[in-house]
């Protein structure tokens, strides 16, 4: 796949359109990326294409580690990781049921809501993992 | 990491064996962080390490090794010095038959030879049985950067050739601690 090449153009501008209806509908996400599970971006909301490529590798690393310990400690697959800081939170959810394995890496500011944050981005995921399903 | 335990880190582009000298070495179930692999116009397989590997050789009564393995794709190079911090050396692992050999061993040495003070080994896989070229060659190569670091030729798939390395790069950390310690 190399991030987008096997994904087809309409399915890329789908889910840059579901990335944008979720930040649209979510308090202070400031930007979004579709990533494929081996670190290249797929669809990117609100960042340039430079940060977008390191959001995702980044994101695809922080899942990898987040299986191995889930893994190790015998609680089966991690679906969220979550980074909170005082002035934000970024979080990392897995698509379910997509091929090849993608994951939802999320980036927001302090004006958002820990809960609606999550919620908005397990919606977005599952929308996605319907619509891109659908075109794999 | 307790008193006579090394920390080494296996280094090297995509496909060039460190998962597989890791698990080769390892006296524990090793902790994986592999994924499907998306990029196979770069390396035709079917899964890439995204953040890291570990393993461990337990040395009985005495110490014992940690061994960490990075990812090898440019993207992932913030993982490297978080990897690379603490650790007692590195051993770097090429493929010898990739055509931007050269490049690889520029970049995974420029990034972890910190100016001399890391511990360094060069293990060269998947080279022919009569390639008598392309060690010599990488070291030539090494020694107009005023480098040496051993080079050798291994099978990462067989446990005595991956040994070898890392037996080679404990005299490497010997040699650098007493060259510390006479400075």
């Amino acid at each position: 796949m190399k991030a987008g090449s096997v994904i087809s153009k309409t399915a890329i501008s789908m889910a840059e359109k579901q990335l944008k209806i979720f930040s649209d509908s979510t308090k202070g996400v400031t930007s979004a990326v579709l990533l494929s599970s081996d670190g290249f971006e797929v669809a990117a909301l609100q960042v340039d294409k430079k940060s977008a490529s390191r959001l995702a590798a980044m994101g695809s690393s922080l899942a990898a580690i987040s299986s191995a310990i889930a893994k190790e400690a015998g609680i089966s697959e991690c679906s969220r990781l979550i980074v909170e800081s005082d002035e934000g939170v970024v979080a990392v959810m897995k698509i379910p049921n997509l091929e090849p394995p993608m994951a939802l890496a999320v980036v927001a500011n302090d004006a958002s809501l820990l809960g609606q944050l999550l919620w908005g981005a397990k919606t977005c995921c599952e929308e996605l993992s319907k619509k891109l399903g659908n075109q794999s | 990491m307790t008193d006579g335990e090394f920390k080494i880190i296996f280094t090297g582009p995509m496909g060039a064996g460190k998962t597989t000298a890791i698990t080769a070495l390892s006296d524990q179930e090793c902790v994986s962080t592999d994924v499907v692999n998306t990029d196979l116009e770069q390396c035709d397989k079917e899964l890439t390490t995204a953040a890291l590997d570990y393993g461990h050789i337990d040395i009985p009564g005495a110490s014992g090794v940690r061994l960490y393995g990075t990812p090898g794709q440019e993207r992932f190079r913030f993982m490297w010095p978080i990897l690379a911090n603490n650790a007692a050396g590195v051993i770097v692992l090429l493929n010898g038959q990739h055509p931007d050999l050269d490049e690889h061993l520029s970049t995974f040495v420029d990034a972890f030879w910190e100016g001399g003070s890391m511990p360094m080994v060069i293990g060269v896989g998947r080279l022919s049985d009569d390639d008598f070229f392309t060690v010599d060659a990488i070291t030539e190569a090494l020694v107009e950067r005023n480098i040496n670091p051993p080079v050798l030729s291994v099978d990462v798939r067989r446990k005595d050739d991956v040994l070898l390395l890392v037996e080679a790069l404990l005299c490497q950390i010997e040699v650098n601690e007493l060259g510390l310690a006479e400075a």
